[in-house]
């Protein structure tokens, strides 16, 4: 069983926890288009590494807020929890988060608007 | 902090352990009973969810000065504000002054981005008390429930046999559990089951 300080309730029983599985995955944007293939990597692929982790988590039985974690699919070490919507803070965190082979995907890519779309809304604005 | 009461006679009307038979397992020790469980019937119980701005309006209805840190309960009087997360309370009042409190608050909350819910019947609140009452917990409950780091005036949300529960702890050694109402007997029966051995009373 592993003791995981929620942010907010401090530390409590993995058994309170429920976990939302890989996290830092952007949805692509609908301007983007993508291909089918391209779009799975985003919907179905998920990673299921030996080692460092980042994970989404959530304290069911608790205040239920969401959080970020690191942690080591080998020996449950917990290196890091973080606040959602931000990225890793420790070394090996952020090692893992650029290791990803996500970061390389076309989805990942697509959920920043495109150039062109970027050009677009400067000249509106 | 005065612990959570419902004054006076039982209010009307059916509750989650109307059907509860009272009863008592005798101390096989001698003495009085390690646990003894009285419902709060009825207690009043107002969710509320909001940031900081909330505090004038709940100051106000409560006389508090300031909302609960994390895992803290503030009260003042029969009111009790509990916090459930950083954006979440539950206000626990006397039986009966709910309704009232409830559309108080709903009124002078207008422009305040928050939420005001009567949750009165979806929840039951117990009373737990006797020397065993932290022993009898522990059993089902995977919170460090020592007094020096779950005491007065501390409370959390928590499982308890499974069952998802708000541990409310006071200074006398007795602690308010807060529960689903289709949770209560099952809460109820497996607190007697588990108090056995240190003499437990059920007194409706």
């Amino acid at each position: 069983m592993l003791l995981i300080t929620c942010p907010h309730c401090g530390p409590r029983d993995e058994s309170e926890f429920s976990c939302g599985g890989e996290a830092h995955i952007a949805r692509p944007l609908a301007e983007n288009n993508l291909t089918d293939a391209e779009f799975a990597d985003y919907l179905f692929l998920r990673d299921n590494p030996k080692g460092l982790f980042l994970e989404r988590w959530r304290h069911a039985a608790g205040c239920r807020r969401w959080f970020n974690m690191a942690r080591d699919t080998v020996t449950h070490e917990i290196v890091e929890i973080y606040p959602m919507g931000s990225g890793p803070a420790s070394q090996a965190g952020k090692a893992a988060h650029a290791a990803s082979w996500r970061r390389d995907t076309a989805a990942e890519a697509a959920a920043k608007p495109a150039p062109k779309a970027r050009a677009k809304k400067e000249q509106v604005s | 902090m005065a612990s959570v009461s419902n004054e006076g006679q039982r209010p009307p009307g059916r509750t989650a352990l109307t059907d509860m038979t009272v009863m008592t397992h005798d101390n096989p020790d001698g003495g009085k009973p390690g646990l003894v469980i009285t419902e709060l019937a009825h207690l009043g119980k107002i969710n509320l969810r909001g940031g900081s701005d909330m505090l004038p309006v709940i100051s106000n209805h409560t006389g508090c000065s300031a909302l609960p840190d994390n895992n803290r309960v503030v009260s003042v009087g029969d009111r009790h504000i509990v916090w459930l997360g950083p954006d979440e309370f539950l206000l626990l009042c006397a039986a009966g002054s709910e309704t009232h409190l409830h559309s108080q608050l709903t009124l002078d909350m207008a422009g305040i981005h928050a939420a005001v819910t009567n949750v009165t019947d979806s929840l039951c609140a117990l009373s737990l008390r006797g020397k065993a009452v932290r022993r009898v917990l522990a059993k089902g409950c995977a919170l460090d429930l020592h007094s020096s780091k779950f005491g007065t005036g501390d409370c959390a949300q928590t499982m308890l046999a499974h069952a998802a529960v708000t541990l409310i702890a006071h200074d006398a050694p007795g602690f308010t559990l807060v529960c689903r109402t289709s949770f209560a007997p099952y809460v109820t029966e497996w607190l007697m089951d588990a108090g056995l051995e240190f003499g437990a009373s059920f007194r409706g």
